[in-house]
């Protein structure tokens, strides 16, 4: 006959081998554990010594304690027992124990023993509950079952009841405990089974406090004494049966007890499981979708199962007034309850109306209440969702004290999946990677929470910003609903169709309903610019600003930023994205107060120059068209009509390939007659670069040529493209002529053949009517650098006299300045010009003295008497 | 063999990565940092109150290569992490004097 050993053996390596084929997945445990009791059944038999005992009247009994006591040994479960003798332990036990505990040692098994008499065990119980929570799942195996009874009496003796509320708080702690180490597995990307809540220990404390408190046998005792009813005992069964049959799988996976359902793992088990992939949803996002919904519930059960049983003294808030309870609603120790059941059935508001007025009041639903939507949530109809009373009851609720504590009882009893249908969808969709942490349900109720509480953090900006937000309303609405697209790729704008009918449904208002579908379609926009684009670069601040459009939408989507990104993961909402995120805020903040270049005007005139400039180009690739576009400067295309585009492209196509090289010294120069304004205009088209300006400015003095206005504008791809308003040349006949040596000029300035510093000075040769030229009012300089984030502005008035724009742009780019825009404006006799100003590493002015510095050298130049005889 | 750290905007660090995937390097360490250099941070005043942002949010990138490709590496870099303004950042090299694969025990040019 085969020794209990080698069947124990034998018949576990079936059970795993069945396991591995996908059989007996369902009774596994209890399979496994009627394994050990065989064994220790069949080796007491066997046992020389344990006759001996026997024999010498130290009868014993081996009792199955822990998860071996609550037949809920998974594959690699350690397996806890406890040897109990009556009065005494006897010498000869220590041998009964090598002899049967041995051999599962060398089997590499997990094995946990003690040996005890029955004054031991009740002494430990009393000293450490955790003794005592495992004694709690005792389980007779084999031996002397008088000695087990008398321990049983004696156990429930003294800890049911008497010790039922110490122990109970001790159970607190110890939740508390694991909500620190495990977390809450009813959302983590990496579940703990067992220890998190939400796992089989949430279920373990609700057998020991039914055990405890009211003396309970076995898990069925639950349903039959009413403790639970009959759904919830069902369901708990089947979703505890599915959560062990993932962990074993995890446990054979791994190869140890293992009980963290790490990334690695997910996939495999749920391939193992059956779970398909369906068109946008993985297999392993459906298992864990379907994982954390039970754990979910699970942890919910647990937690109303305390609530219902445990009230205790510290619980019992403040007592609100009546008034604010509605009619068959009722506060009783802190919790809010139904009057009657047939109560909802006359008035199904109600099942709003509790929430409502657990958002008003702080205070929590009952168990009772909470089973009794469950119950109802049939109530919650198309009629119901569409109705006034269940909406306006709602909006209550999101714009409450307690929100999110209330948006979670809805969430946990599955009323808001009833009342916003489309939430059901997407509320269990889990993402598999490690940047989402939560599913997306909980992920909308957290950043509910984060939107609800930037007032409490230590983020002031966020809190100022929160307290300015006219509609806020608005912003949890779309905070609740910018992931319900959720369904696969591009949700922010599927969201938008789905969130839009939803808010029909509430008969929202219609300048709310823009306002927060335009949250939702473009929830991700100032974190994506923000880690993506260059924050320097004034175009980028200024479409963002352009799809933003105002400021209090920009005020709005920066704290659905901050809390989409708080709740998405810690690690996506830190100091580093937070700077980026506030720097893009505040420059798009500061064009969008400015206006000009980002009102609707601005972004309607873009659009229409668009098509008017490609209806004028139509022969162009589009393509380059495109490109051309993309890269002018958004002040360019705001100031410069379509046709006036389509000519400087066509110049710019002209000048042909030189122009790829970024270093090409290549120009253009178009001289046109302004009839009607008895002036010339001058197109002026070159690479960019320092002092670019000042050379132009310069070679016009040299020739004469006066300067009544200028629009100076940098293209995104360097390209310097001026245009200048000119008083006619002095010769009149042969415009061409001036024209011409213009051009000359330039061509050897450029090519550094001639200097035209040098010929300047000489053409400014002191004369005699210097003197009488001197200035008659004291020209001014202002620096503004609050204006731009990205230039320096550098404002000068002065009296106007040939030459000035030189002698402007020279000192500027001699301080080291790069001019990016100027206006040049001339009334009657007197200038008054704007340049935009960066240093040449790009950076706006800061240093004051640096400053200072500036202005005391133009305002010196401005102050000699005129330089140039001719005028 | 090198080590080349590398801090650059984050903007760029698609290109830059980009680039060193096209010269066949497979594989780099992305952190993300901040610090200060010549770039200043900024300092916003909102509603009275001041916001200072002391260091800039920079991206460091860490790669380690055969000593033959640093210098194409580097150019690379370079080239897809510059946009000419201020804070572009900067690139050091360091030599590594042995490197270990863990899970196979390969040595040297084996293991990177």
């Amino acid at each position: 006959m085969q020794s209990a050993f080698e069947e124990l053996k034998e018949s576990r390596k079936t059970l795993l081998s069945r396991f591995s084929s996908g059989n007996t997945w369902g009774s596994f445990q209890d399979d496994h554990t009627e394994i050990f009791d065989q064994y220790f059944r069949k080796t007491l038999q066997e046992s020389r010594i344990g006759q001996e005992l026997f024999k010498k009247a130290h009868p014993f009994a081996l009792v199955a304690v822990g998860g071996y006591g609550r037949k809920e040994l998974c594959v690699h479960s350690d397996v806890d027992i406890v040897v109990l003798f009556g009065p005494k332990v006897p010498l000869l036990a220590k041998e009964f124990v090598d002899e049967i505990f041995f051999p599962l040692w060398d089997l590499g098994l997990d094995l946990g023993y003690a040996v005890r008499s029955i004054k031991d065990c009740l002494s430990l119980c009393k000293d450490d509950y955790q003794v005592l929570s495992s004694m709690l799942d005792e389980r007779f195996i084999c031996g002397d079952s008088p000695v087990y009874l008398s321990l049983i009496d004696k156990l429930l003796r003294s800890f049911t009841t008497r010790k039922a509320v110490s122990f109970a708080r001790w159970l607190e702690d110890q939740n508390r405990i694991r909500t620190d180490i495990f977390g809450d597995s009813s959302y983590l990307l990496e579940p703990n089974l067992k220890e998190g809540i939400g796992g089989l220990r949430d279920y373990h404390h609700i057998l020991w406090l039914s055990k405890s408190l009211f003396g309970l046998r076995t898990p069925r005792d639950l349903e039959y004494t009413g403790k639970l009813s009959h759904n919830e005992f069902q369901d708990m069964k089947d979703q505890l049966a599915f959560i062990w049959l993932v962990r074993n799988h995890l446990h054979e996976l791994s190869g140890r007890r293992n009980d963290r359902l790490n990334l690695e793992y997910q996939e495999d088990i749920a391939h193992r499981l059956g779970f398909k992939n369906q068109r946008n949803v993985l297999a392993v996002e459906l298992f864990m979708g379907r994982l954390h919904a039970f754990m979910g519930s699970i942890k919910s059960l647990h937690h109303s199962f305390v609530n219902a049983h445990l009230r205790n003294g510290n619980r019992a808030k403040k007592t609100p007034p009546a008034e604010e309870v509605p009619k068959h609603l009722q506060l009783h120790h802190g919790e809010i309850s139904f009057h009657s059941a047939t109560a909802i059935l006359a008035n199904p508001f109600l099942l709003m109306g509790i929430f409502a007025a657990s958002a008003r009041n702080e205070c929590p639903l009952s168990l009772e209440a909470k089973r009794l939507v469950r119950e109802f949530l049939y109530l919650v109809d198309e009629g119901f969702r569409e109705s006034d009373e269940a909406i306006r009851g709602f909006l209550d609720i999101i714009n409450g004290k307690d929100t999110f504590e209330t948006l979670n009882q809805m969430f946990e009893t599955g009323f808001l999946d009833a009342f916003i249908p489309e939430f059901a969808r997407i509320k269990d969709r889990v993402e598999f990677d490690t940047y989402h942490i939560f599913p997306v349900g909980r992920h909308l109720l957290e950043t509910m929470r984060y939107l609800m509480g930037s007032g409490a953090r230590k983020e002031i900006l966020l809190l100022d910003i929160a307290y300015e937000i006219s509609h806020p309303e608005r912003l949890y609405l779309a905070g609740m609903l910018h992931d319900i697209g959720k369904t696969g790729k591009d949700h922010a704008r599927k969201g938008v169709n789905i969130a839009r009918k939803i808010l029909k449904r509430f008969n929202y208002d219609k300048e709310g309903i823009e306002d927060i579908l335009f949250l939702v379609r473009h929830h991700l926009l100032l974190a994506e610019t923000a880690t993506r684009r260059d924050l320097n670069d004034e175009k980028v601040i200024i479409q963002c600003a352009r799809v933003i459009g105002d400021v209090e939408r920009l005020k709005m989507l920066y704290l659905l930023t901050y809390a989409d990104s708080s709740a998405t993961s810690p690690r996506v909402w830190n100091e580093w994205t937070a700077n980026l995120v506030q720097e893009l805020f505040f420059k798009v903040l500061h064009v969008l107060e400015k206006g000009e270049l980002a009102s609707a005007d601005a972004s309607q005139k873009t659009k229409t120059k668009k098509s008017a400039l490609f209806r004028y180009m139509a022969d162009m690739d589009q393509h380059d068209l495109e490109h051309f576009f993309e890269v002018m400067s958004p002040r360019y295309i705001l100031n410069t009509s379509p046709k006036r585009m389509a000519d400087h492209l066509s110049m710019l196509q002209s000048v042909g390939q030189e122009w790829e090289d970024p270093e090409s010294k290549a120009f253009l120069i178009e001289a046109r007659e302004d009839i009607a304004q008895s002036c010339w205009e001058i197109t002026f088209l070159a690479k960019d670069r320092p002092g670019l300006f000042s050379d132009m400015a310069g070679a016009m003095a040299l020739n004469n040529i006066n300067v009544l206005s200028a629009d100076i504008y940098t293209w995104h791809d360097g390209t310097a493209l001026d245009v200048f308003r000119v008083t006619g040349p002095l010769d009149a006949i042969h415009p061409q002529e001036t024209w011409d040596r213009l051009k000359r000029d330039l061509k050897n300035a450029f090519s550094d053949r001639s200097s035209l510093a040098l010929r300047l000075k000489k053409k400014a040769a002191p004369s005699i009517l210097s003197s009488m030229r001197a200035p008659k009012r004291a020209p001014n300089v202002i620096v503004d650098n609050d204006s731009s984030d990205f230039f320096t502005l550098i404002e000068v008035f002065s009296d106007d006299r040939l030459g000035l724009l030189y002698i402007i742009t020279h000192a500027l780019s001699t301080l080291g300045l790069d001019i990016r825009i100027a206006k040049i404006a001339t009334k009657g006799d007197q200038i008054a010009d704007v340049f935009y100003v960066r240093d040449l590493e790009g950076q706006k002015l800061e240093d004051k003295s640096q400053i200072e510095e500036i202005r005391e050298a133009l305002l010196h130049q401005l102050s000699q008497p005129s330089a140039f005889t001719t005028k | 063999m090198k080590k080349i750290e590398a801090i650059i905007k984050p903007f760029k660090l698609d290109d830059v990565k980009d680039g060193l995937s096209a010269l066949g390097i497979k594989g780099l360490t992305v952190t993300e940092v901040k610090g200060f250099g010549r770039q200043r941070g900024h300092r916003e005043v909102y509603r009275g109150a001041e916001y200072q942002v002391d260091f800039v949010s920079k991206i460091k990138i860490e790669v380690i290569m055969d000593e033959g490709m640093v210098a194409e590496a580097v150019e690379s870099i370079q080239e897809k992490a510059r946009t000419g303004e201020i804070g572009d950042g900067k690139i050091f090299i360091l030599p590594v004097e042995e490197a270990i694969r863990i899970r196979t025990g390969e040595t040297g040019k084996e293991a990177i």
